[in-house]
């Protein structure tokens, strides 16, 4: 701007902005200054975000080759794609990256559609760090950041080099205010300035490691019923349908419209059970000062961060066949929403499976003082015949810190909530409840419906008294609190 | 009757001044009922008149008629059993004829407040109140409330969330 375009024009200059309009504080600017160097994601990360194209399209160029066979038009293909690839990435790379401005994250991304998202790090619920195997294998990680609220509002930064990941996740929450966050720094940088054969950064686990036999046969027994449930049904409805209408009509007619669904789905299960299993190998969980910290995983390793004060829920997971042993799975449950999709709520595993004094400590550890074994109470029994199976695994109880629920034939769930994290609470009665003089009780806590406290069948008078005593509780445990912002 | 088939939120310890919502709201739901159910007996009438010939159509209007009356008596009970109550600490709303909901909303963790009125809502000069808080399907809707009432709630409810922020 020259001294002497402004007389001529006579424009007056622009007043000044106000320097802090509203907001808690005044070191929050709304975007970093335009000069503010940008960190970079690792330059591998296009190739691998766009693995499963790559694959389908050198699987279709490989067909293609043997069909035709023309290798050269393959040598051509891979030539096309390195070079078209590189320079995408290259494209792609220059608009990517992550600013920490003040005490927010940015993050940009986008060639064609710009985006630009803002992370408020003091609504920081957790900085995850997982590994899938994909990323692994070149020792990259990506982190999940995720932030109260509701869908959406969670951020991706991947992927980064394995120690830029760990460095840049301290970071995080040292900004963020997490204690406990900023001794582990410390602790890493020491350990790496000193490089001292053993790493004492590492804290000791607050329970033993869970046994790859204990974990695959506490697997097994979690999907033993189930499968054999899946076999059983579909057993006898081929036998029967067999021996009325002959085999070989049955097994052509319904094959295709009923057994191979049906297969498809016992396969998944399979699967799904063999994943968690994965998943939960080589398990660890450590507290560090606010947070408990758990790494887990046999091929995608993953970190994740459990917030100690943001804890809203812990459930405690019995399926069936587990009872005689008196193992457990411990699940804690925070305001953070699910990191893929909002429909999916996430709870975190804390203990995949333990005898109960392993799960006592654990929930000791996870919400302060929590008892892990409750004595709760059943619905009366004129309820019975509403749930015949399930009333003897259904109950409610107002413990001293935290509302207890239990429900669940199959996995028997108690869950428990502490009385400062409920939101609302809510009464529903149905019209053959009402006949019955039962109600329902519902406890909603922060982030989804997969955790909501529900007191099924209570008896009405009870069930309203239940109510008014958890408000009244849920009151005075918030009052007791710091009150917090986010 | 006995006395279990006493609603469930008239159990509740303490006398609750429940707020009725306005006179208009059953009117118009009314309306909105009316017209479902005609809809739906036009769309009877035709396969009725194709079948019995012009007697299909009386048919259609006796089955209207009947329909309707019925969802007049049972719209004019819903509409009575709607009500909402500001305690000292929470908002209580109440409704359902036949599931009977009993919602308990503490001011101090409510998130967002929002005013909304439909069309034929704004015809007849109603606007519903609905709060939000951070677990996702505890959404408490005051339907049908006078334009000015409805403010007047949000603001108190706005100002009783600031006074007592609660967190997650």
């Amino acid at each position: 701007m020259t001294p002497e375009a402004e007389p001529v024009r006579g424009d007056e200059p622009a007043p000044p902005l106000a320097p802090a309009p509203y907001g808690p504080a005044p070191y929050a600017p709304s975007a970093p200054p335009e000069g503010v160097q940008r960190q970079r994601l690792h330059p591998l990360t296009p190739l691998l975000e766009s693995v499963r194209f790559l694959t389908a399209a050198a699987a279709a160029v490989g067909v293609q080759m043997f069909t035709s066979r023309n290798f050269l038009f393959a040598v051509y293909a891979a030539v096309a794609a390195a070079v078209v690839g590189g320079i995408a990435s290259l494209i792609a790379l220059q608009f990517r990256g992550f600013v920490i401005w003040g005490r927010e994250l940015h993050i940009y991304g986008g060639v064609f559609t710009r985006s630009h998202r803002t992370v408020p790090l003091d609504r920081l619920q957790s900085v995850d760090l997982a590994r899938p195997l994909r990323a692994r294998v070149f020792g990259l990680a990506q982190l999940n950041i995720e932030v109260a609220g509701g869908d959406g509002t969670d951020a991706r930064l991947a992927y980064l080099k394995h120690d830029r990941a760990l460095e840049l996740r301290a970071e995080l929450l040292s900004i963020a205010g997490r204690p406990g966050a900023a001794p582990r720094v410390e602790a890493a940088d020491e350990g790496a300035a000193e490089s001292t054969a053993e790493a004492p950064e590492r804290p000791e686990p607050l329970v033993p490691p869970v046994t790859v036999r204990k974990l695959a046969g506490a697997s097994l027994l979690e999907a033993l019923p189930v499968q054999l449930t899946a076999l059983l049904v579909f057993g006898t409805a081929f036998a029967v349908t067999g021996s009325i209408f002959g085999f070989t009509q049955v097994a052509t007619a319904l094959w295709f419209g009923f057994f191979a669904p049906a297969l498809l789905g016992y396969l998944q299960s399979t699967v799904a059970t063999v994943n968690r299993f994965l998943r939960n190998c080589r398990f660890r969980i450590t507290r560090d000062g606010g947070n408990l910290l758990i790494e887990r995983g046999l091929t995608d390793t993953s970190h994740e961060t459990v917030p100690v004060d943001r804890v809203t829920a812990v459930s405690f997971d019995e399926p069936i066949l587990w009872r005689r042993r008196d193992w457990r799975r411990v699940e804690v449950w925070t305001a953070a929403m699910a990191q893929q999709s909002a429909s999916v709520v996430k709870s975190t595993t804390a203990l995949p499976v333990g005898g109960p004094a392993e799960v006592a400590l654990v929930a000791a550890e996870a919400v302060p003082e929590l008892p892990a074994a409750f004595e709760v109470e059943r619905p009366p029994r004129r309820a019975r015949w509403r749930m015949p199976l399930r009333w003897k695994w259904t109950g409610a109880m107002l413990d001293e810190q935290v509302f207890v629920v239990r429900q669940g034939l199959w996995v028997n769930t108690y869950v428990a909530v502490p009385y400062a994290r409920i939101q609302s609470v809510r009464v529903v009665q149905g019209p053959i409840q009402r006949m019955q003089g039962l109600a329902t009780v519902h406890a909603m806590t922060a982030g989804g419906l997969g955790h909501t406290a529900k007191a099924a069948h209570r008896d009405v008078g009870e069930a309203v008294a239940m109510a008014a005593e958890l408000r009244r509780r849920a009151d005075a445990a918030a009052a007791l609190e710091a009150p917090r912002l986010s | 009757m006995n006395a279990r088939a006493v609603p469930v939120w008239d159990l509740w310890p303490g006398g609750i001044e429940w707020q009725p919502m306005s006179p208009k709201l059953r009117t118009v739901w009314m309306l909105r009922s009316l017209l479902n159910v005609l809809i739906l007996a036009v769309v009877a009438a035709v396969p009725l008149t194709i079948w019995l010939g012009w007697e299909g159509l009386l048919w259609a209007l006796g089955g209207y008629v009947l329909l309707a009356g019925l969802r007049v008596l049972t719209v004019v009970r819903t509409v009575r059993t709607w009500g909402y109550a500001e305690r000292d600490q929470d908002l209580l709303v109440r409704h359902g004829l036949l599931t009977r909901r009993l919602s308990i909303v503490p001011y101090g963790r409510i998130q967002l407040i929002d005013l909304s009125a439909g069309p034929i809502e704004r015809m007849f000069g109603l606007t519903s109140v609905q709060v939000r808080t951070a677990a996702l399907g505890s959404n408490t809707e005051v339907p049908g409330l006078d334009p000015m009432v409805a403010a007047a709630l949000r603001d108190r409810l706005a100002v009783r969330a600031a006074e007592v922020r609660e967190g997650l």
